[in-house]
């Protein structure tokens, strides 16, 4: 990476266009293969820009597996022990009549981390944890929240976090898409996995969406119910020909991407179903992530998966649960949803512990915002964007930690405060990434995911 | 030769030599924290007093100096600090700036000064560090934060306008060139001179199933018949060309193909986008009336003036005033956040949206970099923006989603069209100063007309009490006769009166008092959650622009509406004017004098910017190659004195698009091969010189409508409406379904696709479709695994394919000669002999596999043998390129 660091006011942009990129990257599959056919890169893009790149420092995590929760789940009730809100339930708060959490809380783990009976399971985790008790964001409104914890903006169309990431660091496995999210909200758009004016290779692979069964979903177009696999390779093999035949009327970088775009759409359409059938795993395991039956089992399933293509190689997977928007009868849905996620993300972090991947692959909780001490409504919680917890889990961050708090009843955060920014510069920190150097040229000049903002969260590194 | 443009950076580095910090991290509370009583007596004892004797003479607003912006007086501006970040973060020493500048680690920012007595003790320092480390504790209350001054950039505007750009093109004569035969036309010569000075031959000419195939797409999207290609390779005579070049200019695919080039730049899209995604279904008309523009070769400077100030021209009949109306959609079609809770900035960034497209669009600048501070790179002012804010904030925008409901707190109505184009000028023309009355209803009480009431005195009473809230209304009446005041009453009620029924009440109530409540609705605080009821409007409806309440606008520090400074008068950017600039009364939005000033002989952009457009879809790549940014941190022209002299030609055409596509089109450059050894040359690898054509990839539309032609199934019919206008008002996600578009697929050319915000059609969207709320001059073109998976399991693909293998079954051809028209119909050539082989191999041996899948059926087998080889020739790089 040659790109200057970005402030808006930085008077001395680097312009790095992707061709630029292509020479400068380190050489990974692709960029190789170009080299020793043409001597030069004649056009733009290719896969080349997925090839693995260094990042600005040494990395804590190589991966991340974010487990989005949308609807704004209520700190106060799952990990942000309020004690005040109990002794206080039913007085009169800013935003009306508080509302004692009705769930029990404990100390769990050597770090005696306060966790709610919401979540008996990821409890057992306590000392792998790092809450986020401050966090903040802009706009207490479910869209705009969700889109600027995915882009840092609610204003503008700009690249998600996962792009970003990929933008950063390429992706490790060449069968593979770099950034896949599982069960989005699709309401929302495909801007949140989206990579606006980043090059397209670093977009997000969509698997079903939010309304869909996760578990069955997969990737568009990828498989042809008329050509068994033997009998389309032969097709591809006549149409590789073709392409061949037209670099030697002369070579070109843009034919030998369109090559190499159907080797890899080849190995994918192979690679990808493998990666995503989790039929081979043992009893044991599909047991952990609660898949089944039940209500685990389809939230159980996309956290499966979200391991398996972590293993694989994805840089950077999204896991999408819906429902979490509690204005009203909090206690039953809120344990409901608790419920379908618990022993699923347990299940996860148990599994990546095991297989030794919890050390270097970043788990990300939370949604796009938080609850309010109470709404006037008995059993319910209204949006909060001044204080909420996120946590996060292995890949280089303190466990049985907590950073950042809200006030006595959890109405806004007080200390450390840790905006949507912040967190988008430290989780690409964890990644290795400098957030005011990973930059993009666009109309003139350069881009971050976090703008002119973010603040690394250095206390939570461990 | 080097064409880089990194010179280019250091020669412009000048403009920006100020360093400004543009915003405030949230994270950094900027004040109302109580600090305890240790915390005080620490401050009070070991910081003010420092401060007040070191720092409050440069840095106060008591002393009337706020050097570099800052202001150490208050806690909050302590805290926001000035053009170079925060004085203190509280907590964190390493990153306030003020420990930087005390302990001198910065030769910039020594404080305080040598000359003022030098760099503090150290134990002074250490208290700094441990009072910031404390959480800074500070009982200074501060006073408004709008107080503080506005980073200023400073120019030289006389130096500025000597940028390139910033100067009016001039024709330049062609230069003398060696190989004189070889240059066809005056853009030739300076083609080759380029390339002769640089010691660089151009390569052969293209074949001409290469060309016709090239112009077939260049200029009008679509591949040639078979029979088409057939009678070009025979056609010996010497205009056999320029033939072709005259019959796609003139055919109707012509407006499908350009049209698309600006749907892109004006960011075309049938949805509002972002988190509440509501429909547009009146936006076609503007895709149709971009169509239609360019089929009628409508004069480029018009094609401008109607988009920005349609609703201000003037007009011979109720067509054109219609076609001037929806041209104005240009300026209500961006993306929307209409959940916004706050009306004003809801309202700026509306207004910001629209600078945004108009400047870029248009100038190829970004004058919208201005909202928040001056402009980084180009010289142009946060004042300018502000000044063109006024413009737009004089608007009234009619973007519609009022008929939707659901969560809608921003929503507008949509204007309505005139019925009936047969007037002809001379009828049409004593009605004319009722017609341009129309602004009028912008404001919301010419809403409450009375529409049942007859009388006409009632009702002239009424115009004359609207007069007097308008001056232009005002002026207008003066000069009516009674009976023309009638008929602009008629008007009036006809556009906003009896036109409205509300969705949610009873059928009855009178219509003008649904509009005047909808109007009160919207314009006011809510009750309960602000939501506007639905409206429906009944008539012919179109999106766009009216006059609205003249205002001008103040300077928002750092773009916050709630940090107003100064008022700025409505105006236009200085450094793209040249001569005088140009008047705007009180009495108008100055929305005329910006359309005017956009395609004035004195704007030094538009005319290159177009040309370069052009140029761009003609050959790849525009003689500057940033096609959307012209300004500093642009690239420079390859051919400046051929740019230019384009540029003045197009002005001296009468700005027509087709004379200029033409004029290029018939070069020899255009007609050049793509084939050369280019790794033997490394002069130019890029090609900047243009030395022989540049290998291009269709996009999206024509890759789809090239399928569409090949299986013979393209329905080149143009559809009344849109996909969208039939699904209705409603947003996406809650009773309408994404796939009704995503997934659409439909017969007719690519350029009808809906296009909605975040769903556009998959065969778009996997192709690398101009994002519809970006401002786009360029498409990328990119390689990915998608596009291939897409080629080879696409249900629509197979579908083209197994229509284009009927086609070829249905024939009498032999195989041999089946094999050639799949070829032709696919790629628009004949087949090679390696090619016969493999298809052999493939439809003949391979092929049989297929047999026992389709239960022995050979005659199935048979189709689908040919339909996945019809797939494959789809598949192709060579299908998807242009060489």
């Amino acid at each position: 990476m040659n790109n200057a660091p970005h402030q808006c006011n930085n008077v001395m942009p680097t312009p790095l266009s992707r061709r630029d990129l292509l020479k400068t990257v380190s050489a990974g599959f692709g960029w190789l293969a170009l080299q020793g056919l043409a001597g030069h890169a004649n056009a733009a893009a290719s896969s080349a820009t997925l090839a693995v790149r260094a990042p600005h420092f040494l990395p804590k995590a190589k991966r991340v597996i974010f487990l989005c929760m949308q609807g704004g789940p209520s700190h106060m009730d799952t990990f942000d022990y309020k004690p005040a809100l109990k002794s206080d339930d039913g007085k009169s708060g800013e935003k009306g009549r508080l509302f004692a959490s009705p769930f029990d809380w404990s100390q769990h783990g050597q770090s005696g981390l306060w966790i709610s009976s919401a979540f008996p399971n990821v409890a057992s985790h306590a000392d792998d944890l790092c809450l986020l008790r401050g966090m903040t964001t802009d706009i207490p409104n479910h869209p705009q929240a969700f889109i600027q914890l995915h882009t840092g903006s609610t204003q503008f169309v700009r690249p998600s976090l996962g792009a970003w990431t990929l933008y950063g660091l390429g992706s490790q496995n060449e069968n593979l898409p770099g950034f896949v999210t599982i069960a989005p909200p699709i309401q929302f758009g495909s801007q949140n996995y989206g990579s606006a004016f980043l090059p397209a290779v670093y977009q997000g692979t969509r698997i079903g969406a939010q309304r869909e069964e996760g578990s069955t979903a997969t990737v568009t177009d990828i498989h042809n119910p008329d050509l068994p696999a033997d009998l389309q390779r032969k097709q591809i093999d006549l149409v590789q020909a073709m392409n061949r035949d037209m670099l030697t009327r002369g070579a070109s970088a843009e034919i030998e991407g369109v090559i190499q775009s159907y080797e890899l759409a080849f190995k994918m359409q192979t690679e990808l179903p493998r990666v995503l059938d989790t039929k081979g795993e043992s009893k044991a395991t599909l047991d952990s992530y609660g898949i089944g039956g039940g209500v685990t089992d389809s939230f159980g399933k996309q956290c499966l998966m979200a391991r398996r293509l972590s293993e694989a190689g994805v840089r950077f997977v999204e896991v999408g649960h819906g429902g979490w928007d509690h204005h009203n009868n909090l206690k039953t849905r809120l344990s409901a949803n608790a419920a379908q996620t618990d022993k699923p993300i347990t299940g996860l972090l148990a599994d990546l512990k095991q297989r030794g991947l919890l050390k270097d692959t970043l788990v990300i909780w939370g949604g796009e915002f938080g609850r309010t001490p109470g709404n006037g409504k008995p059993d319910g919680r209204g949006h909060n964007a001044k204080g909420y917890t996120m946590w996060m889990a292995g890949g280089g961050v303190r466990g049985g930690f907590s950073h950042g708090a809200t006030d006595d009843h959890g109405g806004r955060a007080v200390e450390n405060v840790t905006h949507v920014h912040d967190l988008h510069a430290t989780v690409l920190s964890l990644l290795g990434l400098d957030h005011e150097k990973l930059t993009y040229r666009y109309a003139g000049r350069p881009f971050r995911l976090t703008d002119v903002y973010g603040k690394v969260a250095k206390q939570i590194i461990a | 030769m080097k064409l880089a443009a990194s010179s280019f950076f250091l020669a412009t580095a000048s403009f920006a030599s100020a360093a400004i910090t543009p915003g405030i991290p949230v994270a950094v509370p900027l004040g109302g924290d109580k600090p305890d009583a240790a915390g005080v007596e620490f401050f009070e004892k070991f910081i003010r007093p420092v401060l007040a004797q070191k720092c409050y003479d440069c840095h106060s607003k008591q002393a009337g100096k706020q050097k570099g912006g800052l202001s150490l007086d208050t806690r909050e501006t302590m805290r926001m600090g000035g053009e170079s970040g925060h004085a203190v973060v509280p907590g964190d020493p390493t990153e306030s700036l003020l420990m930087k500048a005390i302990r001198y680690e910065d030769s910039d920012m020594e404080m305080p000064p040598k000359k003022e007595g030098g760099k503090l003790p150290d134990d002074v320092i250490a208290k700094f560090e441990q009072w910031i480390k404390m959480g800074a504790p500070d009982p200074r209350n501060g006073e408004s934060l709008s107080m503080k001054p506005i980073a200023k950039r400073e120019w030289d505007p006389v130096k500025a306008k000597e940028f390139w750009a910033f100067q009016l093109p001039k024709t330049h004569a062609a230069p003398e060139v060696q190989d004189k035969a070889w240059a066809r036309t005056d853009v030739d010569r300076f083609i080759l001179a380029a390339q002769e000075a640089a010691k660089i031959k151009p390569v052969a000419d293209a074949d001409r199933t290469t060309l016709i195939r090239r112009v077939y797409f260049d200029l009008i999207g679509l591949p040639p018949r078979p029979d088409e290609v057939d009678a070009f390779v025979k056609d010996k005579s010497p205009n056999a060309f320029e033939k072709i070049v005259d019959r796609l200019l003139a055919s109707p695919q012509f407006g499908e193909r350009w049209g698309r080039h600006w749907l892109d730049v004006a960011r075309y899209a049938e949805s509002t986008g972002k988190e509440r995604n509501f429909t547009f279904p009146a936006a076609w008309k503007y895709r149709d009336y971009v169509i239609a523009a360019f089929n009628a070769d409508k004069p480029y400077n018009e094609f401008v003036r109607e988009q920005i100030a349609g609703d201000l021209l003037p007009h011979v009949d109720n067509a054109e005033r219609n076609r001037h109306l929806i041209a104005t959609g240009f300026l209500a079609l961006g993306p929307k956040g209409l959940n916004e809770r706050n009306k004003e900035q809801f309202r700026m960034d509306l207004v910001d949206e629209q600078i945004d497209v108009t400047t870029r669009a248009v100038t190829g600048v970004t004058v919208a970099c201005a909202r928040c501070h001056d402009h980084k790179f180009d010289p142009i002012a946060q004042r300018d923006y502000y000044a063109m804010a006024g413009i737009f904030k004089s608007t009234e925008t009619y973007f519609g989603t009022a008929a939707a409901g659901g969560k809608n707190r921003n929503g507008t109505l949509l204007l309505t069209l005139s019925g009936g184009s047969t007037k002809t000028p001379a009828e049409s023309a004593p009605a004319e100063p009722a017609k341009d009355l129309v602004p009028a209803p912008v404001q919301a009480a010419p809403l409450t007309v009375n529409n049942t009431a007859n009388n006409t005195a009632n009702n002239t009473a009424r115009l004359e009490q609207l007069a007097g809230k308008n001056p232009q209304i005002a002026a207008r009446l003066a000069q009516m006769t009674p009976q023309q005041k009638e008929q602009a009453l008629a008007r009036l009620q006809q556009r906003f009166g009896g036109t409205l029924t509300e969705s949610t009440t009873a059928v009855g109530t009178p219509a003008s008092k649904k509009a005047a409540a909808f109007a009160a609705q919207a314009g006011k605080k809510k009750k309960g959650k602000g939501y506007a009821p639905a409206v429906k409007q009944e008539g012919e409806l179109c999106m766009g622009v009216m006059e609205g309440k003249r205002t001008d606008a103040r300077v928002l520090t750092r773009g916050e509406i709630d940090q107003p400074t100064e008022t700025v008068p409505r105006g236009l950017v200085p450094v793209l004017t040249n001569g005088d600039a140009p008047k705007i009364s009180d009495s108008e939005s100055g929305r005329m004098q910006l359309a005017d000033w956009l395609v004035a002989p004195t704007n030094p952009l538009t005319a290159r910017v177009a040309v370069n457009r052009i140029w761009l879809h003609l050959f790849g790549a525009g003689l500057v190659r940033s096609a959307d940014n012209f300004g500093a941190t642009g690239e420079k022209p390859s051919h400046p004195e051929l740019l230019d002299t384009l540029a003045v030609q197009f002005e001296k055409d009468g700005w027509s698009m087709k004379k200029m596509i033409r004029s290029l089109v018939l070069t020899h450059t255009y007609q050049l091969s793509s084939a050369h050894e280019s790794f033997a040359n490394e002069t130019d690898p890029d090609n900047r010189l243009l030395w022989h054509a540049t290998q291009r990839r269709l996009d999206a539309e024509a890759i789809r409508d090239a399928m569409l032609a090949a299986s013979g199934q393209l329905d080149a019919t143009p559809p009344n409406g849109s996909v969208v206008a039939s699904v209705g008002d409603g947003y996406i996600g809650r009773g309408i379904r994404p796939e009704i578009f995503s997934n659409y697929e439909g017969k007719r050319r690519s350029v009808y696709l809906p296009v909605v915000r975040d769903f556009v059609a998959d065969v778009l969207e996997v192709f690398d479709f101009a994002e519809p709320s970006l401002v786009v001059a360029s498409r990328d073109t990119t390689n990915v695994p998608s596009q291939a998976l897409f080629m080879m399991n696409n249900e629509f693909v197979r579908e083209q394919a197994n229509a284009m293998a009927k086609r070829i079954l249905a024939t009498k051809l032999d195989y041999p000669n089946r094999l050639n028209y799949a070829y032709h119909l696919a790629l628009g050539r004949p087949s090679t002999e390696a090619e016969r082989k493999r298809a052999d191999q493939y439809l003949l041996t391979e092929a049989k596999a297929l047999i026992p899948l389709k239960g022995g059926d050979k005659e199935k087998a048979a189709l689908l043998s040919w339909a996945t080889f019809c797939q494959a020739l789809f598949a192709s790089a060579e299908f998807r390129y242009l060489n």
